[in-house]
């Protein structure tokens, strides 16, 4: 009953809610969700779910996949709710199904497509129904507000031995393929992987995890390394690393954006590796639920920040997204791929969602080519100039300035093509200022 | 050409807080100076390394897992290491690899790593899991002749004591302890520390006072370096400074 009365309520706040974010200007991504979960904290167990709830978690790639998933779904015809927007906390997911909610609490969708943050695995899928789980790799992100990585896996590895659903998994990350045997009793385990493309390497190029089998501690062989720690590895004593594939893609082709499975061709807007491993993920759903993901990915856009070409001031610009070393490795990867001349700003800040501890960009590969200018900022602006400076780039083409707007003003001196590489919390005021400074 | 030998100490598994641009700020600081830095690696299943032949010895933090595997391999070579603190070899050690050194860790279950007992400090894991020294930390340290701030960043569930010889007093953040006055472990030739950041990135002095240390060593006798340009270093200790005073208040 008094559930019934905080749903009812709920939608009345939100509805203020929408007109009250718009006064203040501020985002209301998790707002409402906050105060539903302080009226009723387990509000999530009273709302009827009768549909399949898919989710996603992640170190990197979680609002990409996603979405990705949702669309696919709707390409299908099928209604879907989905935390598009990234809120990924228990808050954030309160919010988006009482939004999505009938006053008796129902949610009116064909499915239901969830990113989940990695620690909130287990608390959200306490209280409602779970079918599909997607995880995608466990890369080091933000150890001053996670801890440390394995910590968060033994976390989902202790929910999984009572799961039963679908679970459909990385193969080429160790940290990930390992949660299949969480439950031995689970029939519904999945394993994608993507064959060795162009730039793999046979020595790990970026800091990463997998360096031990999880189950005897023997150091794990690579026969090649797609990027960080993801590639085709095995335990020379236990054979971990044998699993069957469901989902395999080969003949990874980035300059054209496609890649096949089980011999259908895809076109896809993924020209990094990093895309690819999410875009199996999402095939691996659709072949689950016998849906089709041909006709989606070749139509389907990355977010914003993701990998975003536009022009300022009639220059090529891309920004990308960098929370930890393995995202910025990623984007400095794209980066040296591209062989004209660039000039990279690169925003860092320092706030409690970034991780106060900005250590992590000492574990960046700064080894980058035809950059011939690197303009800093953010509130570590100096921390990311010395980093760059100590890599060997000649300290007086790096200029660093607190000030955003000023950054973005030195950059635009020239108009050579650019790369933006921001971190999370410092990607929306970037976007922001370059489309101010376009305007001006 | 002059040249400094470095042993880095299980690069694959002390790594967790880029603690190895400790080692790129060395090497960058010596090369403008026309100093070669010549680097080994050692880890489980290599060869046994002579610690006494290196000028520099670094190790850095890793995972709970990962430390409790290697500390077993770490006691093997504990004469040599003892034998190589004694001779002078300059010892620079971050978070776990400070622990390691020191008598003992014990865990939250109260299970206990034993160390390498070159230093009679020890480290005890706060009970409560979830506790952690965690944030931005400055001390104020005095190494060879020069007084200065040193920043950092801390991240510790560890708790060590009976430290007789800190490297510095705490001015912002925990130290050794929650809520400590002293953070770290010096002596003439070793450094230990639980400040990332890396530690050297934003503290020259230090980076420079490890440098002469080593050449004076080897080749016997003043070493005078080069000044360097500063300029981003110099703004970033400033403006971090300020922004902790702030944070303070």
């Amino acid at each position: 009953m008094y559930n019934s009365l905080v749903i009812i309520i709920s939608k009345i706040l939100n509805l203020f809610a929408k007109v009250l974010c718009k006064i203040l200007k501020k985002d209301n991504g998790n707002m409402l969700g906050r105060i539903v979960k302080k009226l009723s904290p387990d509000i999530l167990k009273y709302l009827k779910i009768e549909c399949p709830v898919i989710a996603v978690t992640a170190s990197n790639g979680k609002t990409t996949t996603n979405n990705a998933i949702r669309y696919m779904l709707e390409t299908n015809g099928k209604k879907v709710v989905s935390n598009k927007e990234g809120n990924n906390m228990e808050t954030g997911i309160i919010t988006t199904l009482i939004k999505n909610c009938t006053l008796n609490g129902k949610i009116k969708a064909d499915y239901i497509t969830l990113e989940v943050d990695e620690s909130y695995v287990p608390i959200i899928f306490k209280k409602i129904p779970l079918n599909t789980l997607v995880i995608l790799n466990f890369f080091r992100d933000q150890l001053d507000r996670n801890g440390e990585v394995e910590t968060l896996i033994l976390k989902i590895n202790e929910f999984l031995k009572t799961y039963n659903g679908n679970l459909i998994l990385n193969n080429d990350d160790p940290n990930v393929a390992r949660l299949g045997r969480a439950n031995k009793d689970n029939n519904n385990v999945y394993y994608f992987s993507v064959d060795k493309y162009k730039y793999a390497s046979t020595y790990q190029k970026e800091a990463g995890e997998g360096k031990f089998c999880p189950f005897d501690k023997t150091r794990l062989e690579y026969e090649y390394y797609q990027y960080s720690h993801i590639g085709k590895f095995k335990c020379p004593k236990c054979l971990y690393g044998n699993e069957e594939i469901f989902t395999k893609i080969t003949n990874v082709d980035l300059e054209n954006q496609s890649f096949y499975e089980d011999n259908i061709k895809y076109y896809a807007k993924a020209d990094n590796i990093y895309t690819v491993y999410n875009f199996a993920a999402v095939i691996s759903v659709s072949k689950i639920y016998n849906l089709d993901a041909k006709e989606s990915l070749k139509t389907f856009k990355l977010d914003n920040g993701r990998n975003e070409k536009i022009k300022i001031k009639e220059v090529d610009t891309i920004i990308n997204l960098a929370k930890n070393p393995t995202g910025a490795n990623v984007s400095l990867r794209m980066l040296n791929e591209d062989n004209e001349e660039k000039e990279l700003l690169f925003v860092l800040n320092d706030n409690p969602a970034d991780g106060l501890d900005v250590s992590w960009i000492w574990d960046i590969n700064f080894e980058i080519k035809n950059v011939t200018r690197i303009v800093t900022s953010g509130k570590r602006a100096y921390d990311i100039a010395i980093r760059i400076k100590t890599s060997g780039f000649d300290e007086n083409k790096i200029e660093a300035y607190l000030d955003l707007e000023d950054a973005i003003k030195a950059l635009y001196k020239t108009n050579i093509k650019k790369y933006v590489i921001a971190n999370y919390t410092a990607l929306q005021p970037t976007r922001r200022k370059l489309q101010e400074f376009n305007k001006k | 050409m002059k040249e400094l030998k470095l042993l880095y100490l299980y690069p694959d598994m002390l790594e967790l807080y880029g603690d190895y641009g400790n080692i790129q700020i060395l090497k960058y600081r010596m090369e403008k100076r026309g100093i070669n830095l010549k680097l080994d690696k050692y880890s489980i299943g290599d060869p046994k390394p002579d610690f006494s032949s290196y000028d520099i010895v670094f190790a850095g933090g890793g995972a709970d897992n990962e430390q409790s595997i290697l500390s077993e391999d770490l006691i093997k070579y504990k004469e040599n290491i003892k034998k190589a603190v004694d001779e002078g070899v300059f010892f620079l050690l971050i978070c776990g690899a400070y622990q390691l050194f020191g008598k003992y860790y014990k865990g939250v279950e109260g299970n206990i790593i034993p160390g390498l007992e070159i230093f009679d400090y020890y480290t005890e894991a706060i009970e409560d899991r979830k506790k952690r020294c965690i944030g931005n930390i400055v001390i104020e340290a005095k190494v060879g002749e020069k007084e200065t701030k040193v920043i950092g960043f801390e991240n510790h569930g560890g708790q060590t004591f009976d430290i007789k010889t800190p490297l510095g007093k705490v001015l912002y953040g925990n130290g050794n302890k929650f809520e400590d006055k002293e953070e770290g472990f010096f002596i003439n030739n070793v450094i230990a520390t639980y400040l990332h950041g890396p530690l050297l990135s934003k503290n020259p002095d230090i980076t420079d006072y490890i440098i002469s240390y080593c050449l004076e060593r080897k080749y016997n006798e003043k070493a005078i370096l080069e000044k360097l340009d500063d300029t981003l270093e110099e703004k970033c200790r400033e403006q971090l400074l300020n922004e902790f005073k702030k944070e303070n208040k």
